[in-house]
């Protein structure tokens, strides 16, 4: 695609004998959020890493996008390599040194002028604490500093590691607002996160992936498709209704209605023009039963090989191919 | 005082990673105790060193150089240890140096940037320190010329300089091996037992054994393979003491041997840190 920010394609790492990534593909978009999701040791930050340049994949390639002319409209730049903006997973900066002082030092080696970081310090409301060393600062203003840092250079690419991890809601809250901004001006955000429920709101795309390997990548509408989850709907009065309705009753269960997308106008109608009941909640799953969902497949499925000693590698590699076919069979959107 | 506005510092990376060093250097207080530790040094062998004698006087500057050279080689080593042990394992920990490595800079830069930056904490501690005791002994000293003993500091301060330029990149190898700053402290503190130390009984012992193949092409070779005892050979041979060990008076690489084997132990230990640093699992 032209407009990818971020195309890995098929890449493979090992370290040692450990497989830590298996052909793993995915694009991001200019102007798109996409959580990265997994649980410890997925691979998330090799794959971080990789994209960064860091590491270089045994298989595999990583392309970014070219850097963009601010000022004339996404003309892509021949040559000019992508600005990337990278915050690291609980970084902790230089303790000695003042708020000002670190982003000075990260700005010069970006090239960046102090004006740029004046301008950084008040938008993230540090301009009272940038005098202060930073041992002072609290967890909230070290990880605004550290975004800040991050936005450096305006990137065209920005990759977070765990960026909400230890702030209050408020705190959170300022951070997706920002990288909201960000996308208005066509930054590809990659998230790296385990708090599901507030990233949910602010994503594009999501990616699931677990021992490596990808298990799920999607919108999240694409993602609650692929899941298979129901849609739940609760309603006053529900019980009686589903007494008298033998087309309702086979979506109920444990005091709600669970069906899939497609069924949702059937449902609706029934209860509102047969039985007048305007007043229901719908609520489509949520990032973290689809992230469960996909974590407790891929845990079954490697419960079943271990299980099963006495298949070969081939009938091993087939049984795994047909497990996971739904996901590595997804196109990316 | 290390403004990075200055277009010098703005441009080159090295430089402002050095700046940056050397800013953490004075807001640690390294450069503050680091002088201290060597003023004390410098003033107590220099103006209380006679005292052992029974009398309270001004040592010749031959004499003050061997004095001075005998305890620096085992604190210099030890300050650039502790200046530097950390200097990769800790931003690792921290997680800067991740962050370092996503930024358009190289390895290279870098280790050369932290290098200059740790070099100029102990450069301006030593200057301080024994240039700070030169001064006084010209002001003082009746029998001082100004001209002679500044040149005899100052090479004294430069040698001073190039063993802790050695030494700081010891940290850093160790520093970029380990993965943990306390067993970078206890593996430097056992790489200083031995070359300070150690090394130099087990030269003794070898020399007194009086083995047949021990010649001076030998022994020069063995005093280069260690660059506290390259430092006591410079000292002693830069002031042509006879007061010294005999071992170093017999060295006929001279002064600029003996510098230029500095110079090597400092290049390769430079390539090595490049090497490790490209190595180093991320």
């Amino acid at each position: 695609m032209e407009n990818n920010a971020v195309t890995v394609n098929n890449v493979t790492h090992h370290f040692g004998d450990f497989v830590a990534l298996k052909q793993m593909s995915f694009a991001v978009k200019q102007g798109q959020t996409m959580a990265l999701l997994g649980h410890n040791g997925a691979g998330k930050s090799t794959l971080i890493k990789i994209i960064l340049g860091l590491i270089k994949p045994d298989i595999g390639d990583v392309s970014l996008m070219r850097g963009l002319s601010r000022d004339s409209s996404n003309v892509s730049l021949q040559g000019v390599p992508a600005r990337l903006g990278y915050l690291p997973e609980n970084v902790s900066f230089y303790d000695k040194l003042t708020g000002e002082e670190i982003l000075y030092y990260f700005a010069a080696l970006k090239g960046v002028g102090k004006a740029k970081v004046a301008t950084l310090i008040e938008e993230f409301g540090l301009g009272y604490a940038k005098d202060r060393q930073l041992k002072t600062y609290s967890k909230g203003m070290k990880q605004r500093l550290g975004f800040a840092q991050a936005i450096l250079s305006e990137p065209d690419i920005l990759l977070l590691d765990e960026p909400t991890v230890g702030l209050d809601p408020h705190a959170s809250q300022f951070l997706y607002s920002k990288i909201e901004a960000l996308k208005q001006t066509g930054c590809a955000v990659i998230v790296c996160t385990h708090e599901l429920s507030l990233i949910e709101p602010h994503i594009d795309t999501a990616m699931i992936v677990a021992k490596g390997e990808r298990l799920a990548l999607g919108s999240l509408t694409q993602l609650q498709a692929l899941s298979g989850l129901k849609i739940q709907l609760k309603c006053e009065g529900l019980a009686e209704i589903v007494q008298k309705e033998p087309s309702l009753s086979r979506f109920y269960n444990n005091q709600a209605l669970h069906f899939d997308r497609d069924q949702q106008d059937q449902v609706v109608r029934c209860l509102t023009s047969q039985y007048g009941k305007f007043v229901f909640s719908i609520m489509d799953p949520g990032l973290t039963e689809i992230y469960r969902h996909f974590m407790a497949e891929s845990e079954s499925s490697h419960q079943a090989f271990t299980l099963t000693p006495s298949l070969n590698a081939q009938s091993k590699t087939s049984l795994k191919s047909r497990l996971f076919s739904p996901f590595f069979g997804m196109k990316n959107v | 005082m290390f403004n990075t506005s200055l277009p010098l510092f703005r441009h080159s990376p090295v430089l402002i990673i050095a700046a940056k060093e050397i800013k953490d250097g004075y807001r640690n207080r390294w450069i503050s105790y680091i002088s201290l530790i060597f003023i004390v040094l410098s003033f107590s062998v220099t103006f209380a060193g006679s005292a052992i004698t029974g009398t309270l006087a001004l040592p010749e500057l031959n004499n003050l150089i061997t004095s001075l050279s005998t305890i620096a080689v085992f604190i210099i080593p030890l300050a650039a240890i502790l200046l530097s042990y950390d200097a990769f394992v800790g931003e690792d920990e921290s997680g800067t140096l991740l962050l370092l490595l996503s930024y358009p800079l190289t390895r290279s830069q870098i280790i050369l940037g932290k290098l200059i930056g740790h070099g100029s904490v102990m450069l301006l501690s030593t200057f301080i320190a024994f240039g700070g005791t030169g001064v006084l002994l010209v002001l003082l000293g009746e029998d001082y010329g100004a001209i002679e003993t500044m040149l005899v500091f100052m090479q004294f301060i430069l040698s001073s300089f190039l063993l802790a330029l050695t030494f700081i990149l010891i940290g850093y190898l160790v520093s970029l091996r380990v993965t943990e700053k306390a067993r970078a402290v206890g593996s430097l503190l056992f790489v200083w037992f031995l070359f300070v130390l150690l090394y130099d009984l087990l030269l003794l012992a070898v020399l007194v054994a009086d083995f047949s193949f021990m010649n001076q092409t030998v022994i020069n070779l063995l005093i280069a393979l260690n660059p506290t005892d390259l430092y006591r050979a410079i000292n002693i041979m830069a002031i042509g003491d006879q007061g010294g060990l005999s071992l170093f008076d017999e060295t006929f690489w001279g002064l600029e041997g003996l510098y230029c084997s500095m110079f090597v132990w400092i290049c390769v230990l430079m390539v090595i840190a490049n090497y490790l640093f490209r190595r180093k699992p991320l």
